[in-house]
């Protein structure tokens, strides 16, 4: 039987889609009776939307000058070649 | 059907083959952090930026050779991936991989022996998912957290939610297995799900 740790393992690949049929409606039938796990993976979701809204690579305007000034070099040899 | 960004994206390409300046500036702008989370994967920050850099130079001559059979975000994020791969092997060095247990400690240490919760989820924050992402501080705190995750976890989740690769994509730019992302990927969100948590408990970052 799938315990609530079991559940918490497997989290992800419940709220993505990728558990097989079995597993998937393991994990909903103990959905069903734990109020906890039905928690644990609303939280999850919601961590996962946060995360979506919030993560990238913060490019400083300096090193992104250097990029531009790299690419201008590349354009005009490319011009001249 | 094209989609509006898939429109954007052959104009992109097609003023990046014409070598507009502009275009390029605006691709440096709106690619490089992708490609710098590739390349953090692999390398220190010096010799990522290195080779982000050496990318987009090459980038200005191979662009002709892009047919469009991959997205332009996609195919850049390969080429980065290749030279980290290259420069490694030049340096015989490897990636130390260590993708470790599928729970967080912080998550791990709430069950009882029989499985069960011994410390349940404190909060119900999904009825609050507007107003938590409207909070400036846990914003601030968010960021934070995603800055501090290890490298690895950090990558894998920035290609996988916010550049929203596939799967199969994240797997082949960062060489590793479709089970090993979805470690990486479980336990980052967990971090971040055990942050909001305590800042909603306690306020603070």
């Amino acid at each position: 039987m799938l315990m609530c740790r079991d559940l918490a393992r497997i989290g992800s690949d419940y709220i993505d889609g990728q558990l097989g049929a079995t597993d998937a409606i393991s994990v909903k039938m103990h959905l069903l009776m734990c109020r906890d796990c039905r928690s644990f993976i609303g939280n999850l979701r919601e961590s996962v939307r946060l995360i979506r809204g919030h993560s990238d690579y913060r490019m400083d305007e300096e090193y992104a000058r250097q990029l531009d000034n790299a690419v201008d070099e590349a354009l005009e040899s490319r011009g001249r070649g | 059907m094209q989609t509006a960004q898939s429109i954007d994206e052959s104009d992109l390409v097609s003023a990046l083959k014409a070598g507009e300046q502009r275009a390029f500036h605006q691709a440096v702008r709106n690619y490089s952090p992708g490609m710098l989370a590739v390349a953090r994967y692999y390398l220190d920050r010096s010799s990522a930026e290195d080779v982000v850099q050496e990318t987009w130079v090459n980038v200005v001559e191979a662009i002709q050779k892009f047919e469009g059979r991959s997205g332009l975000k996609t195919w850049l994020h390969r080429i980065v991936a290749n030279r980290c791969k290259n420069r490694l092997r030049t340096a015989n060095r490897e990636v130390s991989s260590e993708f470790g247990e599928e729970l967080e400690p912080g998550i791990a240490d709430r069950f009882q022996s029989g499985g069960r919760w011994a410390t349940p989820p404190k909060l119900r924050f999904e009825e609050h998912a507007e107003s938590l992402m409207e909070n400036e501080a846990l914003s601030d705190c968010l960021d934070k957290h995603l800055s501090a995750l290890p490298e690895q976890q950090r990558s894998a989740v920035m290609l996988y939610e916010a550049h929203q690769h596939k799967a199969e994509d994240v797997c082949n730019i960062l060489d590793i297995s479709a089970s090993n992302l979805r470690v990486l990927i479980h336990r980052a969100r967990q971090k971040i799900y055990l942050m909001v948590e305590d800042f909603q408990e306690t306020g603070e970052c």
